[in-house]
């Protein structure tokens, strides 16, 4: 059961901005529903009305654009999954879409909603910053661009104002001969870790030249591991396969992890540890050529 | 009448009756009811796991539109506020203290859902927090807060009569049994194992969640629409509630989306009728997921057991010390411990037994009926040990358990049913089916378990079935179709003893008014009992037809058959329609038949001789990942002894379902407390099993010796196949990695927690 | 600019289960609420509430979601699918055929939830693996059958194409 509200459908950014604008924190922002119709149900949250961004034409839109992947907010997980653009740019994005929660929120639930709501068990926010996501948020003053990093803050908070509007995320597709996986873990309804890895290499050539390591779900937010990346680069890919698990290491000891219902700080820092190690051992094969098909139980690699 | 030819519907798996409503949607639930001017209602329920009251304050709720009653303990001097099947300790709304988070403490009815949440938001409570006991240590610890100060009254279920608390503690009720030597026999013991084990607290999950509706009609009687697994009991509680006879009682039970024990005895229905009272119109209490999860569970524990063996591997003693957390409210909690704790001694021949449980009041969700009834909680304990025992007597775990096996026609314990299954067919058949004798693949390993539980006695079940004008026949019985497709074999069992197609045979759902008296469904009972009642009434149909048609024809009944919806005698045949047109003379009036099944008390040691034995093993072949501590079970071999199948597939989805219920508690689920409150009433934080947990390899296997006390030899399954999942998994787990775990669920974490304690050792 | 939100009622044209249908719904009225309250469509129905369980799924444009979790102004312009429009009495669909044959069923409460989502999937990939049908059923429970039988009952309908 949902408490009354009204509903404003603008059908611009500028005119949902300006109904932000005059709302304030007496509004919530409607992209798809699947969570904050939950709080609103739960009594959790109270507001007055909600802004359906829906139905803003061109929202919703998955587009190449100026050597970026650009996701509109109101883009479902659906979406994600099937669109050329994503599967031509960023297909490990496709991947993971296609598993993240159960068909009906893939259906209904959005890309910006995703986003927006910073729940900390979510597999999208890890994986765009693999990609150097940056999200780009509309007001009444104007757009501002904010790395996805510094736009989640911590779980369920985000660095949007209450005026803003989160309009599109900006993935930066992994240059050519990157290989790239994504793997999470856990037996609860939501990921209790995910991790993201890219292992870029000069054309050619064996060794890494280049790396990118996200863990979330774990903490309170997800985040890259700069150290770990860095230890990965220079290597070649037999390094790789023999030190993995230094970097896997580097990995545990940096990440900020919580105990919650999903698991003690402890556990969640050893399966960082554990993850990291196997998913860029299949990073690895793949860069070679291989596609290894590894079974894990409660575990779904991408 | 001549002797039974071959079984026509009996031993088929013909489709379940209600298959086709509920492929259509058209299958009506309580949920699905409606009722001119129903109200809707709400409840608001303490946050806090244990406070005092110091005020309640609803006059703004009173005052809003469209609310037709609010309800607070101090409103319900027009009633016997208590209830409760075992102890009379639960009021219906809170007195002066709150006694666990979710307790319900001001009931609202209103003209619809959101006014009556509107009415909630306008009550102010005023609470003082007490100190509460949320573990079993707590609650047993000298001195412990007391969830219930005074002594409570004794409730409805006769065979509790003799309640034993332990006045000044949290003991709501204590169970002993000693045969033999008792723990003297451990004297003649050359190895003695003794080891704690844990259950947790679960939730049933039954997807459909608890649900009433209640209206009084104006001649003062009472009918409440319930979903409810035993309307009589629910009958008896608002009978003794509200001074009314059970004759004016009605209780309607719809189609009930899943119960598990969960919907036994009285839940939402005494308030959902307070509240109707006073709103003088009919209302509607409907539990979302989360109030099930603050309505019932299964009674966590923690199982001390001691095993003695001679040196051959004969055991020779068992010792049994269980505390069982029955949450804040008594529920039936008082009849699990005991149950449970009864077969701690499992389906071995055992000479020295010595058993003693505690029933323990913590400030959590009401413990009570869960599939199973307090014996996974034990079976956990004993058949994790019995492989423990294996091990250092260097005897494969099947040989041991093969050799301490009862055999049939033995006695279990004195003045109670003898073992009606052959339980060495079953372990041969389970050791068969999980491969136990062909070595597992590298990184692999398996276990087995197994089980024999009783089921509810002293026992009552009636039936009437009444053969129409038509030829067509009615089925009145009071078992509850929940899932478990009681209404398709009640069918099955009446269309083959009358001789008629199922198409003929329609069971009226149970309406406490029209079907006649019928115990409880639960315990896997119904097959057995309500079939045997059926079986019974249908025969004496039958018995009627023969006398007219003998009488007709002149010749002795002895000399007549029945064959499909005719008597037939020689050349002659008469059709059931011409039968009663005979004997009426005209068409019209019909023939009632009546079957009673009541074994009524004996000398067996919980009051009654269970009806039957459910007999049910199980073996289980996992892997492990070793770095993060996740088991998947591979393969499940589930074994149970049902006599005989009256509807082979429908039993195959019981068993299926138990063994995928019990893997939920094994693996994954487990309410977790947190400074008292519960933090996963949900399920996004409660994770259950899905299609992907399903073992890749999964057999369910029964053995059919027609031997059974139900008709054709059948006996009950439902609740067996759940049992034996967790022993056999972590029987598995141990022959696996070495490590024995004692508390469940087996999550990745606690296995991985175990993986590393060794390492580090 | 000046825009006006839906405060009161709004009429919604929604196809349901192939016929047009008509009526006024508040903002925050909840598609599985109109079906059931309004409309007496009882099929879909209230279990977790937090689409995790599936037991409200209904069809929208084909695609499966939770009803429960659903505003129903939403649906307008859009067809709505219920277990209601699967199969009629006379003809069922070949998955409440397979759902009733494979025992599928018990207590009925998960199965049109089950039903939807397998018909979608079907509609999608009409010869799906056994992989397919479990990943595709991630989000729909079952407490009764242990979900062997339902996954059998979707891929004998898919086989039997």
């Amino acid at each position: 059961m949902l408490r009354p509200f009204a509903l404003y459908r603008p059908s611009t950014v500028g005119e949902a901005a300006e109904v932000l604008a005059r709302e304030g924190p007496d509004a919530a922002l409607y992209a798809g529903g699947t969570e904050v119709l939950l709080i609103l149900k739960e009594g959790l949250l109270r507001v007055r009305s909600l802004v359906d961004v829906k139905r803003i034409p061109g929202l919703d839109e998955i587009r190449r654009d100026d050597g970026h992947l650009s996701i509109g907010a109101t883009a479902t997980h659906r979406a994600l999954e099937r669109a050329p653009a994503v599967h031509a740019h960023c297909p490990l994005v496709a991947g993971v879409a296609r598993h993240v929660a159960n068909i009906r929120v893939r259906t209904i639930g959005t890309v910006g909603g995703n986003l927006a709501f910073a729940d900390p068990h979510s597999d999208l926010a890890t994986l765009f910053l693999a990609f150097d996501g940056v999200v780009r948020l509309a007001s009444r003053s104007g757009e501002r661009d904010l790395p996805l990093a510094e736009f989640v803050r911590g779980p369920y908070e985000t660095a949007r104002r209450d005026d803003e509007i989160l309009a599109a995320v900006r993935l930066a597709p992994w240059p050519a001969g990157t290989a790239g996986a994504y793997v999470k873990f856990g037996v609860h309804e939501r990921p209790t870790l995910g991790v993201a890895v890219a292992l870029m290499r000069g054309a050619g050539g064996d060794a890494v030249t280049d790396a990118r390591l996200a863990v979330g779900c774990v903490g309170p937010r997800p985040q890259r591991l700069p150290e770990a990346e860095a230890r990965v680069c220079g290597w070649s890919l037999a390094d790789l396969a023999r030190h993995a698990g230094e970097v896997a290491a580097l990995a545990a000891r940096d990440v900020d992890a919580v105990g919650d219902l999903h698991g003690s700080a402890e556990y969640k820092r050893e399966m960082t540890r554990v993850f990291v190690r196997r998913i860029l051992l299949v990073a690895g094969a793949r860069a070679a050529g291989r596609d290894p098909h590894e079974h894990y139980p409660h575990t779904i690699i991408v | 009448m001549s002797a039974p030819g071959p079984l026509r519907v009996v031993g088929r798996s013909v489709r379940r009756t209600d298959a086709l409503e509920k492929v259509t949607g058209r299958a009506r639930y309580l949920s699905d009811l409606e009722l001119p001017g129903m109200a809707h209602a709400r409840l608001l329920r303490s946050p806090y796991p244990r406070a005092r009251l110091l005020g309640v304050e609803v006059a703004r709720a009173r005052a809003h539109p469209g609310v037709h009653a609010v309800l607070t303990a101090a409103d319900l001097t027009w009633c016997e506020p208590f209830y409760g099947p075992a102890l009379r300790d639960r009021p219906l709304l809170a007195t002066d203290v709150v006694r666990y988070e979710g307790d319900p403490v001001v009931a609202v009815a209103a003209v619809d859902e959101a006014t009556a949440v509107e009415a909630l938001d306008l009550v102010e409570v005023d609470y003082e927090e007490l100190p509460a006991v949320m573990t079993l240590e707590e609650a047993l610890a000298p001195g412990a807060p007391l969830v219930h100060a005074g002594e409570p009254l004794a409730g409805h279920f006769s065979d509790l009569s003799t309640l034993r608390a332990r006045p000044g503690t949290n003991i709501c009720h204590q169970f002993d049994y000693a045969r033999g030597r008792g723990a003297g026999g451990f004297a003649e013991a050359a190895l003695t194992l003794e080891d704690t084990y844990t259950f947790p607290r679960v939730q049933h999950y039954s997807m459909e969640p608890h649900g009433a509706i209640a209206a009084w009609d104006a001649e003062g009687g009472l009918t409440v629409w319930a979903s409810t697994q035993n309307p009589f009991s629910v009958r008896a509680e608002l009978a003794k509630m509200f001074g009314l006879p059970a004759s004016r009682i009605r209780i309607a039970v719809p189609l009930l989306g899943g119960g598990f024990g969960g919907k036994t005895y009285a839940k939402l229905e005494p308030l959902a009728a307070a509240l109707a009272r006073v709103a003088g119109r009919p209302v509607r209490l409907q539990a979302s997921v989360e109030d099930a999860f603050r309505t019932v569970r299964r009674c966590s524990a923690r199982v001390r057991v001691r095993l003695g063996f001679r040196r051959d591997g004969g055991l020779v003693a068992v010792q049994c010390d269980a505390d069982f957390d029955v949450g804040a409210y008594a529920d039936i909690a008082p009849r699990v411990i005991q149950k449970g704790t009864y077969t701690a001694t499992g389906p071995y021949r055992v000479p020295n037994v010595v058993l003693h449980s505690n029933a323990v009041y913590t400030n959590t969700t009401p413990g009570g009926a869960f599939r199973g009834f307090g014996v996974p909680q034990i079976a956990w304990a004993v058949e994790s040990m019995m492989d423990v025992a294996a091990e250092r007597l260097g005897r494969d775990p099947v040989d041991l358990r093969r050799q301490n096996l009862l055999a049939h026609g033995e006695e279990f314990a004195r003045g109670d049913t003898p073992v009606d299954g052959k339980l060495e067919e079953s372990l041969s058949r389970v050791a068969e089916a999980i491969r136990w004798h062909q070595a597992s693949a590298a990184g692999r390993a398996k276990g087995v378990a197994v089980m024999m539980k009783a089921s509810v006695a002293p026992s009552v079940s009636e039936a009437i079935v009444r053969l129409h004008a038509d030829g067509s026949a009615s089925v009145l019985v009071s078992t509850v179709e929940m899932g478990q497709g009681a209404r398709t074999v009640m069918a099955q069992i009446a269309a083959e003893v009358l001789a008629i197609p199922l198409a003929r045979v329609t069971v009226v759902p149970p309406d406490t008014s029209i079907t006649p008296y019928d115990q409880t469904t639960s315990s896997s009972r119904s097959t057995t009992m309500v079939g045997r009642a059926v079986q019974d009434a249908a025969a004496d149909v039958v018995g009627q037809l023969l006398k007219i048609a003998a009488a007709h024809l002149g010749v002795p009944a002895g000399a007549l058959a029945v064959d499909d919806a005719a008597i037939v005698g020689g050349q002659r045949r008469l059709g059931y329609p011409e039968l009663l047109d005979l004997h009426f003379g005209m068409r019209g009036g019909e023939l009632i038949g009546r079957g009673v099944v009541a074994p009524g008390r004996t000398q067996a040691p919980l009051g009654g001789s269970t009806p039957f034995w459910e007999v049910a093993m199980g073996g289980a072949e996992i892997s492990l990942d070793e770095e993060t501590g996740a088991i998947c079970v591979e393969a499940y071999a589930s074994v149970a002894d049902v006599g005989r199948c009256i509807n082979p597939q429908q039993c195959e989805a019981q068993d299926e379902g138990a063994v995928m219920q019990g893997l939920g508690h094994t693996l994954l689920e487990e309410m977790v407390y947190e400074g008292g409150v519960l933090l996963n009433a949900n399920l996004v934080g409660y994770r259950v099993p899905r299609a992907e947990d399903v073992p890749a390899r999964f057999d369910s296997v029964f053995v059919e010796n027609a031997d059974g006390a139900g008709p054709f030899g059948a006996k009950g399954v439902g609740e067996g196949g759940l049992v034996p999942v967790s022993p056999a998994v972590g029987n598995a787990l141990a022959r696996l990695t070495g490590i024995r775990l004692r508390e469940l669920p087996l999550t990745p974490e606690r296995v991985w927690r175990a993986l590393r304690a060794r390492r580090d050792a | 600019m000046n825009i006006i939100p839906i405060r009161s009622s709004c009429s919604i044209r929604v196809t349901l289960n192939g016929r047009p249908v008509e009526l006024a719904v508040r903002p925050e009225a909840l598609l599985l609420d109109v079906l059931r309250d309004r409309l007496q469509l009882k099929g879909a129905k209230r279990s977790c509430d937090m689409q995790v369980c599936g037991a409200c799924t209904v069809l929208l444009d084909g695609a499966p979601v939770s009803a429960c979790t659903f505003l129903a102004v939403e649906a307008d312009g859009r067809e709505i699918v219920t277990v209601e429009g699967l199969g009629t009495e006379e003809r069922l669909d070949p998955l409440q055929e397979a759902f009733i044959d494979h025992a599928a069923v018990q207590c009925g409460f998960c199965t049109a939830g089950m039903l939807l989502t397998a018909k979608a999937l079907l509609a999608e990939d009409p010869a799906p693996t056994r992989e397919r049908v479990v990943h595709y059923l991630r989000g729909n429970l079952c407490r009764c059958t242990g979900y062997r039988k339902i996954v059998e009952a979707i891929l004998a309908c898919a086989h039997a194409r």
